[in-house]
């Protein structure tokens, strides 16, 4: 088992709607090893966007995160990001995890263009190197030419240093180095482009997003969740308004950055053939509940919860020709979520204790050794584990 | 090079448009009888046997095309008739009366504006916090008030009770002698701009005590329009992906708002505007009749009174150039702030 970079405990998020307190995510834990690949399943509003929303707090009024801890593993330290304060949330969003958006053509500002919006990463989280490489280049330049131009040089750099203790932020609005800097931005910004297989980057960053296509609108997302070579990765369903051929490129690219960058991602999707390709792991998601977790083979072989039996049931196989099984009832409104286990309405193999308690997660290992985990009431008894 | 193309294209249009609005402007004339045309001519009761020569004259009774050139003609010549209002030609009075609309337009349009795009994201930003119920509040009354019982309001308190604070018209009793004389040159005509040009400070603080009321009458009304348009824009724009995307970059809420969610919100601001700026061009003829303002509603509302038909037509022709033009450059800003307009 390897390192742990996110561990995240009985996260609850809520929004206080006019219809009443949407009780959107109850109290889900999971975490995400170094380097690999979790998936994150269910069916729209169950919860997946916002789990990911409450991991960066981009969480708006009126969601609010109730309870739970984000602890977050880099460099040694280990931090519950729900405690931190806004200016290093800031610092953390973008820089050490950030996030792919499912829909490219409104994830891009229509008025802004490409240059401007990845540029704006690196401005973000790489100021002071972007800082120190001007001010080195400039050195070069000087050291060649007279000693007047050291003078100029020593003041510039009397400047420089006054102005990064003064205020980070605000480099960039001092004129003749706000433009070197954004000059170096560019740069940075062309060869991350060329380095996701965009054509011609130099051109491509003086457009605006409506004129390109929209598998090149995903690699400008993708882009900008790279620019600072995070952490962690969050794709919130990344590939979900592409067409295939488009849709696999995108997948593969994901895939070889992640071995690049050794990135950790947690990719979340509806699409369960997209997770068999690209997770190693598995959490599947309930109105707002965790009700499996699991490697992803064992999933697809032995699924345990009755509702990721029937998610995987409503799947078409090409073997077999039988009517396609759909789970009967409707998602429950997260407002007055059923009591005891959330899936009872519609579970076929409801007990009565799954309508007055919640379940607990039970844990198990499969044979390989790797854990297996399912809330349901239905294995309270382990050794009923293996032979459903 | 997209931008600067689509700018040329656009005035060639606006050449075609203009064409189209002298032609519109020219049937609607066409279809007055020959000698209720001519008629127009006529500054005296004494003339009136002289309508047939007048038609001969003016070749009235010509065919509609030979007309139509030749009041084009006369167009450019800057003849557009006699104003009985006010017992002088059409383009002279036009001349007189415009700097003093465009003098109240330039110092109200800026306020409306500016205030109403910082007010509407203010409230945008604080959204259902006490800023946003008061100024939501605000709009509603300043929207609700009639413009004639406000400026109405404004005169009672102001000229009731600090009597000379803010006098009505457009210029003081001494100012105004000294305006006309030939020691102060006009070079736009509009009061305070010509004021500074000369160097005549107290010339120029005359003319804004002249102008407070009258402005405040106009923005107020307005400032709750454009207000209310920003924020339900602003919140719009707030709502969409590439906000969420760049706070997911680690941008500040502030940079959110004013690098990403601002600029999308301006669009439908700007449209609202340039018509408010076109509307008030065509002349405010409430408020410049409260204070006794002589400018272009002021004239127009005698006129249109009095049939005085040559200033009406001078109106209609104005107006529609104003319109054209002014729906012209709010193009030119939309293409400078949503690159997807340039395409089109």
């Amino acid at each position: 088992m390897g390192e742990l970079i996110l561990d995240i405990s009985e996260l609850k998020t809520n929004f206080y709607t006019y219809e009443g307190v949407v009780k959107a995510i109850d109290e889900i834990s999971f975490s995400l090893e170094k380097g690999d690949t979790l998936g994150i399943v269910g069916e729209t509003g169950c919860g997946k966007s916002v789990t990911v929303l409450s991991l960066l707090q981009l969480i708006l009024p009126p969601g609010k995160i109730e309870s739970g801890r984000i602890v977050y593993k880099a460099n040694g330290k280990r931090i519950n990001l729900l405690e931190q304060s806004e200016p290093f949330m800031r610092n953390v969003r973008g820089n050490e995890i950030s996030m792919i958006f499912q829909e490219a053509s409104s994830a891009l500002n229509p008025v802004l263009n490409i240059n401007t919006q990845v540029s704006e990463s690196f401005l973000l989280h790489r100021q002071k190197e972007l800082c120190e490489s001007v001010l080195e280049n400039l050195s070069e330049r000087v050291d060649k030419s007279k000693r007047f131009s050291r003078l100029f040089l020593r003041c510039l750099n009397y400047r420089y240093k006054k102005k990064l203790r003064k205020a980070e932020n605000n480099l960039l609005k001092h004129g003749h180095y706000g433009r070197l800097i954004k000059k170096d931005a560019k740069r940075l910004t062309i060869d991350l482009l060329a380095s996701l297989g965009i054509p011609n980057p130099s051109e491509v960053i003086k457009r605006y997003p409506h004129e390109l296509s929209g598998g090149m609108q995903q690699r400008v997302v993708i882009s900008m969740a790279l620019a600072c070579n995070p952490n962690i990765l969050i794709a919130d369903e990344p590939t979900s308004n592409l067409d295939v051929t488009i849709q696999a490129q995108i997948l593969d690219l994901i895939e070889k950055l992640k071995g690049e960058y050794k990135t950790s991602i947690l990719f979340i999707t509806h699409d369960l053939g997209v997770i068999a390709e690209i997770a190693s792991k598995v959490i599947v998601l309930y109105a707002g509940a965790l009700v499996e977790f699991a490697p992803v083979r064992e999933l697809f072989k032995n699924p345990l919860h009755p509702y990721t039996k029937a998610l995987l049931n409503s799947v078409p196989k090409l073997e077999r020709r039988e009517r396609l099984e759909s789970i009967r009832g409707n998602v429950p409104n997260l407002v007055d979520p059923p009591a005891g286990c959330r899936f009872h309405p519609r579970c076929p193999g409801v007990m009565d204790i799954c309508r007055s308690s919640k379940p607990e997660q039970i844990i198990n290992r499969t044979h390989g050794g790797q854990v297996h985990s399912v809330a349901c009431f239905l294995y309270r008894n382990t050794k009923a584990w293996y032979e459903n | 090079m997209n931008f600067l193309n689509y700018i040329i294209r656009r005035l060639l249009l606006l050449i075609v448009v203009l064409i189209g609005v002298t032609v519109v402007i020219f049937i609607l004339m066409a279809l007055f009888s020959p000698a209720q045309r001519a008629s127009a001519f006529i500054t005296d009761i004494k003339q009136f046997g002289d309508i047939d020569s007048i038609i001969r004259t003016y070749g009235l009774d010509k065919p509609v095309y030979i007309q139509y050139f030749n009041w084009l003609k006369q167009i450019f010549q800057g003849n557009f008739g006699w104003s009985t209002t006010v017992s002088r030609p059409v383009i002279d009075a036009f001349k007189f009366f415009f700097p003093n609309t465009l003098e109240l337009a330039l110092f109200s349009a800026p306020i409306i504006i500016l205030v109403g795009i910082w007010i509407g994201s203010l409230s945008a930003v604080h959204r259902d916090k006490p800023v946003d119920h008061f100024t939501r509040v605000l709009a509603i009354v300043g929207w609700s008030l009639p413009t004639f019982w406000f400026g109405l309001i404004l005169l009672m308190i102001f000229y009731g009770y600090f009597q000379g604070l803010f006098p009505p018209e457009a210029l003081g009793y001494k100012a105004h002698t000294f305006v006309n004389s030939a020691e102060f040159v006009r070079y736009t005509r509009i009061n305070s701009i010509d004021a500074l040009l000369n160097g005549e400070l107290w010339i120029f603080v005359d003319a804004i005590r002249h102008l407070v009321l009258p402005v405040i009458t106009l923005t107020v009304v307005q400032i709750a329009l454009v207000m209310r348009i920003m924020r339900s824009s602003m919140l719009e724009a707030m709502g969409k992906g590439y906000v969420l995307t760049a706070r997911a970059k680690g941008a500040a809420w502030k940079t959110v708002i004013k690098k990403h969610a601002r600029r999308n919100a301006l669009i439908p601001v700007v449209t609202v505007s340039g018509w408010l700026f076109a509307l008030m061009m065509a002349g405010v003829v409430i408020t410049e009749t409260i204070f006794n303002r002589k400018g272009l509603g002021w004239w127009w509302a005698r006129a249109a009174t009095q049939l005085d038909i040559p200033s009406v037509l001078m109106a209609v022709l104005f107006n529609g150039i104003l319109f054209v033009v002014t729906n012209l450059i709010v193009d030119i800003l939309y293409a400078y702030i949503d690159p997807r307009v340039r395409l089109g």
